[in-house]
C-alpha cells in the first residue's frame, strides 16, 4: 500500500495536485506566521483599497483591503485554515461511517444489505444543499457544527460506492478460504476484504475533500457557516458581493482560492485513482 | 508435410505459411513468439496446431485475420491464402476474404455473440455482404444454416437472443454463422474448451460434418493431442513458438518423434492402459523474455534426451518418414522416453470410515416477487457417501450437477437443508458454537482458481501460514517462517519464493501454493475442487504427483471434484457420479468405468477421446 502510494507521486497529475495540497496544507497549518495582519482588524481609514501592483495600492496590504480595511491576503490564508479543516475531517468522519456500514453490508449481504440499502436511499432522497442548511439551522454556526453537517450528509456517498467494491472482493475465493482457515468475521473483513478497499478508499476521501470545500463555502456565503470572527472563503464573497464594481479583486480572489483547492483534491483523487486502481491498471499494460 | 499435393495434379492450397516469423516488441528488442512456420493445408483437410499454452498457437489464427494483440507483429516470412499472400495484399482485399472465404471459430461462444442483437440480427448482419439480396433469401439461409447445426426450431431461434441459449447451443450458432459464408478456411480455436465435457463430442462432430459437406480447410487449434489424433488429418506440436513436430496426425500420436511430443504423450492420465506414473517435465515453457536467453533448441532446459550440441544449435527439422518431420536431432530416441518414477504405491486403506454424509440436501428458495410462486431448485438431494482413512474419493459430473455445493457444503460455506456430516464419530452439521474452528482443522479445501483464492496483496510466507493469524491465535514471525519452509518445502517450491506475492507466479506455483494453504494445520480431509482443470498437461502431471506423494507423506484423504476422468482414472480409487444435484452412480474407478450403469456415467465415459491413435471414437463418427 505504502509501496503503491510512493509510486503514484510518479505521475505528473499527482505530483502536481500534491504540491497544490501543500501550498494549502502549509497556509493553513502556519497561517499565524504567514498572514501579515490579523484577519479581523479593522482599518477603517484604508477601505476597499486595490491590491498592491494597481494605482493607489498600499504596500502594507499586498491583496488589497476589504470593505471593512480588513487585509485580503491575512483573511485568505487564515481561510485556507478553516477549509482545510472542515475539509480534512468532514471527509474523514463521513468516510469512517460510510465505510464502516459499506462493508457491513457488502460482507454480510442478505437482510442487512437491505436494511443499510434502504437507509442510503432514503437519506439521499434528500436534496444535499437543502439537507445542510436545514442541519445548519438546526445545530447553530460554528466550525464543529459545519464538519458535522457535511458528515451526516455525505456519509452515504461513502457507502454507496465502497458497497459495490466490498461485493466485488468478497466473491473472491480468497475470502471464502480465509473463513476456512478459522478467522472471525471482523477478521476477515479487515484483513482480506479492507486491504482490497483501500485505494478506492481513499480517492473517494480525496474527492471527498473537494465537496466539502465547497459545501462550507456555500454554507459561509448565506452566513450559516463558520462563526462571523471566523475567516471563511465564503464569507468574503458575500462580503464582497456589494462593492463588486469598486473592487472586483475582492470578490475574484476568494473565489480563485476555492478553484484552486476544488481542484488540488479532484487531481489528486483523479491521479490516485488511475494509479490505485487495479482494474485500470490491469488493462492499461 | 502436410497434404502435398501430388506432382502433376495442380492443386491451389489453402493456406500456406513460409517460414512465418511473428514478434513481440519487448522494451527495443523485438523478440520471436512465433518462428519459422511452415506448413501447408490442402483444401477439405483438417490440421491440428497441438501445444501448451504459450506455445504460440493462437497467433496463427490470428495472423490470419491480422488481429495480433498490441505490440506484436509479423516480421518474416509469408501467409499465402490459395496463392495470394494475406499479409501483403491490401487491407481492403482481406477484409473482404475474412467472414467469406475465411471464417472463424472462437474459443468462448458465451461471449462472442452480440448479447443485445437477437440470433436473426446477427445472421443478417453476417449474410448481407455474402450477396444474398433479399431479407427472406438470408432468413432462409439462416434457417437452413441452424437446422444443418442440428439446432430444433431453428425459425424460433432467429428471435431469441444469445442469454437465452446454453453454451452448447451459442457455439452451434457460431458454427452455422461460420459455414454459413460456405468458407473455404475455418479457424477454430479451442472450440470445446469452454462448453462442458458432454458438449465435445458433439460440437466437434458437426465441425467434421460441416467441413466435409463445404469441403472446407480446418485449422483446429487444440491443447489435446489425443483429440487432434482423432479428428485431424495432420498436426503441427508446437513449442515455445516453434513447430517441433509435424507429420500425418494418428502418426505423430502413435509414433512421437519429438521428445516434447513423448513426454506430453506420457504426462497425460491413461483411460484404458493400465495405471502408470506420469511423466514429469521439469519447471515450465519459457516465456518470450526468458526465450531470449535459450541459445540452441527451445526445448533443451527441459529435455530428458538434451546433449551439449542441443544447448549450441537450433535443431534442423528431421525427416522421420516422408511425411513426418520433428525438429531435434535425436529423434530414433524419443520413443525411449519412459517415466521414470514407479507408481507410488497407494497406500493400504485402514478400513475405519473418516467421513460420512448422510442424506445430504440443499434447496434454494428463490423469490420471485409478492405474487408470483416462489420457486425451489434441489442444487444438491439426497446425498449419501463415506470416505475412509486415507482414501482419495472422486466426485465427478457436468457443471451445474452440484459437486461444487457439496463441497460448500462439507466445509460449512453453506448451510445445508437437511442431512448429516458425521467426521470421526462427531457431527459436524450439528449447530454448536465452535463447529466452525473444529471444522477447520480437520476439513480444508482448495479452490479452483488460484487466481481467485490467492490475496493479491499477501505475500506467499503470509498466505501459506494464514491459520495462524486465525482466531486469537498470535503464531510469532519466527514459528511463521519456519512453517513457511516446510510447507514450501512439502509442495516442492524453492525457499526463496516466500517473500514473493501471487502475482508473480505461474498459474502452476499458485496452485501449488493454494495446496500448501490448505496444508498448514494438516487437515485430515482435504476437499479439492477442479484443482487441475485449466492448467497445461505438464503442470497437471507435477500437480496429480504432487497429491499422491504427500497423500504417503501426510496421510489424508481427499474428495478430487473433477470433470476430467482421465485423472480421476489416474488419481483416486472410488468414484461418486453425480447428475443434477444426486449421486447416480458410485463405486471403485475401475469397475464404473469398465462398466458403466447409468446413462450419464456413460455419456461422460464416451466424451473422453481414446488414448490410442488407430482406435476410432465412436462419438465422432456416429450420425
Amino acid at each position: 500500500m505504502v509501496g503503491s502510494l510512493l509510486r503514484a507521486l510518479r505521475s505528473p497529475r499527482v505530483l502536481l495536485a500534491v504540491v497544490m495540497v501543500a501550498v494549502i496544507a502549509i497556509c493553513a497549518a502556519f497561517a499565524g506566521f504567514l498572514a501579515p495582519h490579523d484577519p479581523a482588524e479593522q482599518n477603517l481609514l484604508s477601505i476597499l483599497t486595490p491590491p498592491a501592483w494597481q494605482p493607489g495600492g498600499d504596500q502594507n496590504f499586498p491583496l488589497g483591503t476589504d470593505s471593512l480595511g480588513r487585509d485580503v491576503l491575512s483573511r485568505l490564508i487564515y481561510g485556507a485554515r478553516t477549509a482545510m479543516l472542515v475539509a480534512v475531517f468532514a471527509s474523514l468522519g463521513a468516510m469512517i461511517i460510510g465505510a464502516i456500514l459499506a462493508h457491513i453490508a457488502g460482507y454480510f449481504g442478505g437482510v442487512v444489505d437491505w436494511i443499510i440499502g434502504r437507509l442510503v436511499d432514503v437519506w439521499m432522497s434528500f436534496p444535499p444543499v437543502i439537507f445542510s442548511l436545514i442541519l445548519m439551522v438546526g445545530l447553530g454556526v460554528g466550525l464543529d457544527r459545519v464538519i458535522l453537517a457535511i458528515v451526516l450528509v455525505d456519509w452515504t456517498r461513502f457507502c454507496r460506492v465502497l458497497r459495490s467494491e466490498v461485493l466485488i472482493v468478497r466473491r473472491h475465493d480468497y475470502v471464502a478460504a480465509a473463513r476456512l482457515l478459522g478467522f472471525t468475521h471482523w477478521q476477515t473483513i479487515v484483513r482480506e476484504v479492507l486491504p482490497a478497499t483501500l485505494p478506492l478508499l481513499i480517492t473517494l476521501f480525496s474527492l471527498e475533500m473537494a465537496i466539502a470545500v465547497v459545501v462550507e463555502a456555500i454554507l459561509s456565503f448565506i452566513g450559516l457557516g463558520v462563526g462571523p470572527n471566523q475567516a471563511a472563503w465564503g464569507q468574503m464573497i458575500a462580503d464582497a458581493r456589494q462593492y463588486v464594481y469598486q473592487s472586483p479583486w475582492n470578490l475574484l480572489l476568494p473565489i480563485f482560492a476555492i478553484f484552486f483547492a476544488v481542484a488540488a483534491f479532484n487531481l489528486l483523487g483523479d491521479g490516485l485513482r488511475r494509479t490505485l486502481d487495479v482494474r485500470l491498471a490491469e488493462t492499461g499494460h | 508435410m502436410c497434404g502435398l499435393p501430388k506432382p502433376g495434379i495442380s492443386t491451389v492450397l489453402a493456406l500456406e505459411a513460409r517460414d512465418l516469423t511473428i514478434s513481440a516488441r519487448i522494451g527495443a528488442a523485438a523478440v520471436p513468439a512465433i518462428r519459422g512456420l511452415s506448413f501447408k493445408l490442402a483444401p477439405g483437410k483438417i490440421l491440428g496446431l497441438v501445444g501448451e499454452s504459450g506455445a504460440g498457437k493462437t497467433m496463427v489464427g490470428r495472423a490470419i485475420a491480422q488481429l495480433l494483440p498490441r505490440g506484436f507483429s509479423v516480421t518474416a516470412g509469408s501467409l499465402f491464402f490459395e496463392g495470394d499472400d494475406l499479409l501483403k495484399m491490401p487491407p481492403a482485399r482481406r477484409r473482404a476474404l475474412l467472414g467469406r472465404a475465411i471464417a472463424f471459430i472462437p474459443q468462448a461462444p458465451m461471449t462472442a455473440l452480440n448479447p443485445v442483437v437477437n440470433i436473426g440480427a446477427q445472421f443478417n448482419e453476417h449474410l448481407a455482404p455474402l450477396g444474398l439480396k433479399s431479407r427472406k433469401a438470408r432468413r432462409d439461409h439462416a434457417i437452413a444454416m441452424l437446422t444443418a447445426a442440428r439446432l430444433p426450431h431453428a425459425a424460433d431461434l432467429l428471435n431469441q437472443y444469445p442469454h437465452q441459449l446454453s453454451g452448447g447451443m451459442c457455439q452451434r450458432v457460431l458454427i452455422a454463422l461460420a459455414f454459413a459464408g460456405n468458407p473455404r478456411l475455418v479457424v477454430a480455436d479451442e472450440p470445446t474448451t469452454a462448453l462442458d465435457v458432454t458438449m465435445h463430442p458433439p460440437i466437434l462432430r458437426l465441425i467434421t460434418e460441416m467441413q466435409r459437406q463445404h469441403g472446407t480447410a480446418v485449422i483446429f487449434i487444440t491443447h489435446d493431442l489425443r483429440l487432434a489424433a482423432q479428428l485431424c488429418d495432420d498436426v503441427i506440436v508446437m513449442y515455445a513458438g516453434r513447430a517441433v513436430e509435424s507429420g500425418p496426425a494418428r502418426t505423430v500420436l502413435a509414433t512421437p518423434a519429438h521428445p516434447y511430443t513423448r513426454c506430453l504423450q506420457l504426462a497425460s492420465p491413461a483411460m484404458s492402459a493400465a495405471r502408470r506414473a506420469l511423466y514429469v517435465l521439469p519447471d515450465q515453457m519459457p516465456s518470450l523474455m526468458q526465450l531470449q536467453q535459450i541459445a540452441g533448441c527451445h526445448f533443451a532446459p527441459r529435455c530428458p534426451l538434451v546433449t551439449a550440441e542441443c544447448r549450441r544449435d537450433e535443431p534442423p527439422q528431421v525427416a522421420v518418414t516422408a511425411d513426418h518431420t520433428a525438429a531435434c536431432i535425436r529423434t530414433n530416441a524419443s520413443r525411449n522416453v519412459e517415466s521414470k518414477q514407479q507408481p507410488t504405491d497407494v497406500p493400504a486403506l485402514s478400513g475405519g470410515q473418516l467421513l460420512h454424509v448422510e442424506g445430504l440436501s440443499k434447496r434454494y428458495v428463490m423469490n420471485r416477487g409478492l405474487f408470483d410462486q416462489s420457486r425451489t431448485i434441489d442444487a444438491v438431494k439426497d446425498v449419501t457417501f463415506t470416505i475412509a482413512k486415507n482414501e482419495f474419493v472422486a466426485l465427478v459430473g457436468e457443471s451445474g450437477s452440484g459437486k461444487s455445493t457439496v463441497a460448500k457444503l462439507l466445509v460449512g460455506l453453506e448451510q445445508p437443508s437437511a442431512g448429516r456430516i458425521v467426521f470421526d464419530g462427531a457431527d459436524l452439521s450439528a449447530p454448536s458454537g465452535h463447529g466452525g474452528a473444529a471444522r477447520a482443522e480437520r476439513l480444508q479445501m482448495v479452490f479452483q482458481d488460484p487466481q481467485s483464492a490467492l490475496n493479491p496483496r499477501r505475500r506467499v510466507a503470509s498466505i501459506v501460514t494464514q491459520a495462524m493469524e486465525a482466531g486469537s491465535r498470535h503464531a510469532s514471525a519466527e514459528e511463521r517462517l519456519e512453517r513457511t519452509r516446510e510447507l514450501l518445502a512439502e509442495v516442492g517450491m524453492p525457499p526463496d519464493i516466500a517473500m514473493r506475492l501471487p502475482g508473480q507466479l505461474s498459474g502452476g506455483q499458485r496452485q501449488r501454493i493454494n495446496i500448501a494453504r490448505a496444508l498448514c494445520r494438516v487437515p485430515r480431509v482435504l476437499i479439492a475442487d477442479e484443482i487441475v482443470s485449466g492448467l497445461d498437461v505438464s503442470i497437471q502431471a507435477q500437480l496429480l504427483n504432487l497429491l499422491a506423494r504427500l497423500r504417503v507423506e501426510l496421510g489424508f484423504a481427499m474428495l478430487f471434484i473433477s470433470h476430467d476422468l482421465s485423472v480421476v482414472r489416474h488419481l483416486c480409487s472410488r468414484v461418486l457420479v453425480m447428475y443434477r444435484g444426486e449421486i447416480v452412480e458410485h463405486g471403485p474407478v475401475e469397475q464404473v468405468f469398465a462398466h458403466p450403469q447409468h446413462p450419464h456415467t456413460r455419456a461422460l465415459l464416451s466424451s473422453v477421446p481414446p488414448d490410442e491413435a488407430d482406435k476410432p471414437w465412436p462419438l465422432l463418427l456416429a450420425n
